[in-house]
């Protein structure tokens, strides 16, 4: 809502516009015309924006790092004919049974509720055929998602929604969700749009009401309870699932070494990049530490207490290719979990859709939410024009599950083709081997948070040490 | 880059010609590895137990060889190498051989490619390092594993689970002569034997003036396969 002024001087209706000066359109930093637009809309509805997706202000980010390939000092393994190992092994501390995965690339929680059970059930179609492993979400395990997922990753919220002895056991491994990248120290939210009567009832909830989870979980607060429910998880599957612990970066080190003493398997962190179906734009954009920063300090913190071998951790946060994958490896990283990358593949953002074989374009959809393709970050709303995160099933009929199955495969063959290629060049035969010493920096913030010379020097910001 | 010579003899009339022969191959290696060289040689003390000494500098290996009187020294087995450095400086500490524990010895030839990582693991098992060599991470490496039980072929065998990248070894303790390479076997290696010895090089003229040369098994050694020999 604008407030037009009366112009001093009316101009008659011949009279040309004035050609504006110079200095008309100069953009306020401070006040740029997205803020200008936020703070009128806040005075409009009197809330704070809610809103999905994950951080879109510039941050330093895995693009700021580049690899030292083989050379002359080093050698390059030859990428068509010599291999480049990628099989990965997640909760090799206590579990009988641990998760067995061809590529180190996961597909993380996400809820159903969230994205439709047909989307749900793609992504989990899609990581059982590249040999990988999904994860359910807020609201609990559908027989859909559990069906189509060799190797499921069942979360344990602080909602406790859909949480049951039945499902923890039938999945492969819990996931104890303590925080998210998107919205650290924040719950869950879900709009009623959103709420169907299948959502509701899987949650024990009324439908159509929004519904906002716990930040606590309310059998633990702190560590010291967190070691007893994670026992208590354990006891429930006969020690043999993996128990991971996800946390939204923000003390890292601590955290990360609570949740070892804790008694976690595998720790996740998941960087301020991470992903949401729905929470405040507020928390999105200005709580937690960017997922490259993040990465260094739980790589470094268990060097510390002496459990990297023993203890695995997975990174997410904004991962979105084989390159991102190779610098958290390298880094320190046993896996890297994406959320927005497979729904991307899957359609989210596509201008068009495949609906009984034929391609539809969605582009009066995305107007109609405010946005376009590409820039779309509704999930919130429900209103999916692709078909995904929604439960209308008049849009859920839009994503053509096999079609979208197909390219997360593609995206997830391609994504690991990628970093085994980077690895190749820096003369590994196992992704794994990728190490600090493989990159370096082309800022000085992203050196100095992830512990890197800047590029052309040995300086590491902050470290005493010269590379 | 580098260059790697060994002698293992069999027949303890070469005793005395052990730094004579040794010299001589590892001359023919200068010119993969000008930087610095050095050898180790193995011989019986005065009460028969085995001495492991090393001789290493930088320079041409033969200047090496003249400084340290290598060509009148006896014994029964022996390994050189001569250095052209790759990562890391061109000092007396960073050439091979690298010893990491009594009467063992390392010399190698390629270049490993997670040898930070590795360093990282053993320094938090306790392990102390001399330089920033890769060579020195696979060295004891290898000590670290037969200091907690391991005979040198197991953990020969485990250097090719842990550490990545393209490599010639040759270790010797006071008792065994080994020979490893990486599952690429890019960096060259031919082996000699005969009843009066075993000799390995980096390429074959370094053998071609062995005595018996000509009557010798010649064979390049296969990859990721461990050959032992044992006095």
């Amino acid at each position: 809502m604008t407030e037009t002024l009366p112009s001093s001087l009316p101009l008659a209706e011949s009279t040309p516009a004035p050609a504006l000066p110079a200095d008309a359109r100069r953009r306020s930093h401070t006040f740029p015309p997205e803020v200008v637009a936020q703070i009128q809309r806040m005075a409009d509805e009197g809330h704070y924006e809610i809103r999905g997706w994950g951080a879109k202000r510039h941050l330093p980010t895995f693009d700021d790092l580049v690899f030292l390939t083989a050379s002359v000092s080093r050698y390059p393994l030859e990428g068509y004919r010599e291999k480049c190992e990628t099989k990965t092994v997640l909760g090799t501390r206590y579990a009988s049974k641990p998760i067995e995965l061809d590529i180190p690339i996961t597909i993380a929680g996400m809820s159903f509720g969230a994205l439709s059970a047909s989307a749900k059930a793609a992504l989990g179609r899609a990581a059982s055929a590249v040999g990988t492993s999904t994860t359910t979400g807020d609201g609990g395990m559908t027989e859909e998602e559990r069906a189509a997922s060799k190797l499921l990753v069942y979360q344990c919220l602080p909602s406790r929604y859909g949480f049951n002895p039945k499902h923890l056991r039938m999945a492969d491994a819990i996931e104890v969700v303590i925080g998210q990248g998107a919205k650290p120290g924040g719950g869950g939210m879900l709009l009623g749009q959103k709420v169907s009567q299948r959502v509701a009832d899987m949650r024990t909830l009324p439908p159509g009401i929004d519904q906002r989870s716990a930040s606590r979980h309310p059998d633990w607060v702190g560590p010291d309870d967190l070691r007893i429910k994670i026992e208590e998880l354990r006891e429930a599957t006969g020690w043999e699932k993996p128990v991971y612990v996800k946390l939204g970066a923000t003390r890292v080190a601590n955290d990360v070494k609570l949740a070892v003493a804790a008694g976690a398997d595998v720790v996740v962190v998941d960087g301020m990049q991470g992903g949401t179906g729905a929470t405040q734009d507020v928390f999105i954009e200005h709580a937690g530490i960017p997922t490259l920063a993040a990465v260094r300090l739980a790589a470094e913190a268990l060097r510390e207490i002496d459990m990297a071998d023993q203890v695995q951790l997975i990174v997410s946060g904004g991962i979105r290719n084989g390159a991102d994958a190779a610098k958290a490896l390298a880094l320190g990283a046993t896996a890297v979990s994406m959320g927005v990358g497979p729904l991307i593949a899957l359609g989210c953002n596509s201008r068009t859709y495949l609906q009984d074989g034929v391609e539809h374009d969605a582009t009066a959809d995305y107007r109609a939410l405010g946005t376009e393709p590409g820039y779309c970050h509704h999930m919130h709303t429900g209103m999916c024009p692709v078909g995904i995160s929604t439960q209308d099933p008049r849009l859920e009929a839009r994503l053509d599950p096999e079609w979208g199955t197909r390219r997360v495969i593609n995206y997830l063959k391609s994504v690991t083709m990628e970093l085994t290629t980077l690895a190749r060049a820096c003369g590994k035969s196992n992704v794994h081997n990728l190490e600090p010493e493989d990159l370096v920096a082309l800022t000085i913030e992203a050196a100095a948070m992830a512990g890197v010379p800047l590029a052309g020097t040995n300086w590491v910001p902050g470290s005493s040490d010269c590379r | 880059m580098c260059g790697i010579v060994g002698l293992h003899l069999k027949n303890p009339e070469l005793y005395p010609r052990l730094g004579e022969l040794l010299a001589s191959m590892l001359d023919c290696m200068t010119s993969r590895g000008p930087d610095s060289a050095g050898l180790a040689l193995y011989g019986d003390d005065a009460d028969h137990q085995p001495r492991m000494e090393i001789f290493k500098d930088v320079g041409l290996p033969r200047e090496i060889c003249e400084r340290y009187g290598v060509a009148k020294r006896s014994g029964y087995q022996g390994i050189g190498h001569t250095r052209m450095a790759t990562e890391s400086a061109v000092t007396t500490e960073h050439s091979h051989p690298f010893a990491p524990a009594e009467n063992m010895a390392l010399v190698h030839n390629g270049s490993f490619s997670n040898h930070a990582s590795v360093r990282r693991r053993l320094e938090s098992d306790g392990i102390r390092f001399v330089t920033d060599n890769d060579s020195e991470v696979a060295a004891r490496y290898i000590a670290h594993q037969v200091g907690h039980g391991a005979d040198l072929g197991d953990a020969l065998r485990m250097v090719l689970k842990e550490m990545d990248g393209f490599f010639t070894l040759l270790v010797t303790t006071a008792t065994q002569f080994a020979v490893m390479r990486d599952s690429f076997a890019c960096k060259p290696a031919v082996i000699a034997e005969t009843t009066d010895y075993v000799a390995m090089a980096s390429e074959y003229h370094a053998l071609a003036s062995l005595p018996g040369i000509g009557s010798a098994t010649v064979f390049e050694p296969a990859p990721e396969e461990v050959y032992t020999w044992t006095r």
